[in-house]
């Protein structure tokens, strides 16, 4: 940093008399010896010479009266939202936390009975995943690959006739052709409508 | 001020008639409007009388009153933002020369009244072009010449971030009037 951007940092606080002595003192040496600097420090006292001065914005003499008036009916006017009570914070931590323990106590055994158990495995192996098997081959020495298929894997871009009767649905096979590789053969198709 | 916490009705209005002045001169520079400064003025001294039992005795009144004008100035620059309805430069333009008049030195020619007008009006429009969080820290200590200490309570600010957004409001201040000032510096 040069001698004038030192000096320059200093017209703050120089012009709010809040320098040492030593600042003042090399401060002022500086501006004697440098125009550009005495210029610059000239144009900022005035500017805050003329913002000093600026004229005061004059105020209603009946100021004091109406606000009077307007206090008054600030203090008599309610509160439009009903207040509750103030009441200390850590009695509604304290009742959340209670809750939250006799929640989980009579939840964990819950979830240890077997009917929850057994609800639980349904609907885990309701959605099957897309799974390839390996099946007993024909040709002896020639692995067949069986899968598992979702909705998604089946090409539908062909009419499939349907039959909505579960039963039906159950005993019939419905030929669709599939974006498996060859010898890959679908066993269970998810069919969403 | 003990007094009106002790609900004297009378001491309030002393209190608004001390303090109104300066309380509308804030107002008025922060927020470039001389229309709605009685209005203003008048809540903030409400707000004033609701709080005043929450007044710590001892401490100074005038701290108190600016940051409560202060943070009313801060909210209705928020609503006005909010509702576009941003500040008219001619509307202090008008203030400065409804007011000038009043203080013009009978001693000065015509040319240098309307050279300080000029001035003036240049000073108050670029003091409502400074942003908001500079302004007031300015306003505060060049035209209601608070303390850095005081600023720093009535903005809630530490002591040396107050000394940086005034210094950087004069140098934008400077910045914007240079011009005009090298027009009247040359002969």
């Amino acid at each position: 940093m040069n001698r004038c951007d030192q000096a320059r940092r200093l017209f703050g606080a120089y012009w709010d008399d809040e320098v040492t002595q030593a600042e003042r003192e090399w401060l002022e040496s500086h501006l004697a010896g440098c125009p550009g600097c005495r210029q610059q420090y000239e144009q900022f006292a005035r500017t805050l010479e003329t913002v000093g001065s600026l004229p005061r914005t004059d105020t209603a003499a009946d100021l004091p009266e109406r606000a009077l008036v307007a206090a008054r009916r600030a203090v008599a006017v309610p509160d439009r939202i009903a207040v509750a009570p103030a009441r200390p914070m850590w009695i509604q931590v304290t009742a959340t936390a209670a809750l939250l323990l006799v929640g989980l106590g009579v939840l964990l055994p819950w979830l240890g009975t077997p009917a929850v158990q057994q609800v639980l495995a349904h609907r885990e192996s309701r959605v099957a995943e897309p799974r390839l098997r390996m099946v007993a081959a024909q040709v002896p020495g020639q692995a067949r690959t069986e899968a598992a298929l979702v909705d998604s894997l089946l090409n539908h871009s062909d009419d499939v006739e349907f039959i909505l009767d579960p039963v039906v649905l159950h005993r019939g096979r419905a030929q669709a052709p599939s974006g498996l590789p060859k010898g890959v053969q679908g066993e269970q198709a998810v069919i969403s409508f | 001020m003990g007094r009106v916490a002790e609900d004297d009705e009378r001491a309030f209005t002393e209190l608004v008639r001390r303090f109104q002045g300066r309380v509308g001169n804030l107002i008025s520079r922060v927020l470039n409007d001389r229309e709605n400064v009685d209005d203003l003025a008048q809540e903030v001294f409400v707000r004033v009388f609701v709080h005043r039992r929450n007044y710590r005795r001892g401490s100074k009144f005038s701290t108190w009153v600016f940051t409560i004008a202060a943070n009313l100035a801060k909210n209705e620059i928020r609503r006005r933002v909010r509702r576009r309805n941003w500040f008219s430069l001619d509307a202090l333009t008008e203030v400065l020369s409804d007011s000038l008049p009043q203080l013009a030195d009978p001693t000065e020619s015509r040319e240098q009244g309307l050279e300080r007008e000029q001035l003036q009006g240049a000073v108050g429009r670029a003091i409502a072009t400074v942003p908001e969080k500079y302004r007031l820290a300015l306003v505060l200590r060049d035209i209601e010449g608070l303390a850095y200490e005081e600023i720093a309570e009535v903005l809630g600010l530490p002591g040396g971030t107050v000394r940086s957004r005034i210094n950087r409001a004069r140098g934008m201040l400077q910045r914007k009037l240079q011009p005009l000032l090298r027009k009247q510096d040359a002969p």
